[in-house]
């Protein structure tokens, strides 16, 4: 592939990943919990690890939280995403790179998820200069369950139809 | 998913639990929290826990009877009473927030209360 296509493509991820981010901050979740989110966004990094590597979905991750800080206009919330972005992105390019044979798609993506979760809840932690923060960890843990496991099927989904339909992406991405 | 996702799974949902115990056990029980002492329904004491009070005993005597409280490392109980029953010493120490002893004879009431920390969170805002 060349470097404009994937430019391109990169590009098109971060914005899908914005997009989702958004919609994702109009669904109300039933647990009242700071820091609770479904996590759709975290899709677009797992796929972009998965079809162009660490380099690419790291890349994806923090320009999604920049750009998202943008259209929000919170600060202090992107701090704590663009934390839990980079350790997120780090743990589940090793858990994928390393342990692909272990964990399948929906294992790397709880790990995501618990990372994110540990990342955003150490960095207030710091902030607030208050150890009782946490004291959520646990909830968070438990949520992040239920959201990595969602976001590992339908990534799983997505990267068999990329497959399928998207040959160019996989046949020549050594060349890149 | 793949056996390692389910020993995963099974790992997080273990250390969210043993983290949870551990903390509703030992991190809420370290806030400030102080000895009440209220008979008839009034708050006669307050007693915060001090290091330096452990041992110390304090006698509660009005109209309707006489008790002798003690101080431990931030727990309490009642070690003398003139009620029939004393079932208030029979329950030994308190020490957790919203634990009570109860002297109802003597219409004395024990109780730990917590008090909330000035740097607790008020909001979060993501």
């Amino acid at each position: 592939m060349r470097k404009t296509n994937k430019m391109i493509f990169i590009s098109l991820l971060v914005s899908v990943g914005l997009a989702l981010s958004v919609i994702e901050s109009a669904i109300p979740l039933p647990i009242a919990m700071p820091g609770a989110r479904l996590g759709l966004s975290n899709m677009v990094v797992l796929v972009t690890l998965v079809v162009f590597g660490f380099k690419d979905g790291i890349k994806v991750g923090m320009l999604k939280s920049t750009v998202l800080m943008l259209v929000t206009g919170s600060v202090s919330s992107f701090i704590y995403s663009i934390s839990g972005a980079i350790l997120s992105c780090i743990l589940m390019h090793i858990a994928y790179r390393y342990f692909s044979r272990v964990f399948s798609l929906i294992g790397v993506s709880i790990i995501g998820a618990a990372a994110h979760n540990f990342a955003q809840v150490s960095v207030a932690v710091m902030m607030l200069s208050n150890a009782r923060i946490y004291s959520y960890l646990p909830f968070l843990l438990l949520i992040s369950l239920f959201s990595g496991y969602f976001v590992g099927l339908s990534s799983t989904y997505i990267v068999e139809n990329l497959k399928k339909n998207f040959r160019v992406l996989f046949s020549r991405q050594e060349t890149v | 998913m793949t056996k390692g996702d389910k020993i995963l799974v099974l790992f997080i949902v273990l250390l969210s639990f043993l983290s949870f115990a551990y903390i509703n056990r030992y991190a809420f029980s370290e806030q400030e929290k102080f000895i009440s002492v209220q008979v008839n329904g009034e708050e006669i004491k307050k007693i915060l826990f001090d290091q330096q009070l452990v041992g110390h005993t304090i006698p509660v005597e009005t109209e309707f009877g006489y008790n002798l409280i003690e101080i431990g490392d931030g727990q309490v109980r009642v070690i003398e009473a003139d009620c029939p029953d004393k079932i208030d010493v029979k329950q030994g120490y308190i020490s957790r927030i919203g634990e009570t002893i109860v002297c109802l004879p003597n219409k004395l009431v024990i109780e730990i209360k917590g008090e909330s920390r000035e740097d607790d969170i008020d909001i979060m805002n993501y």
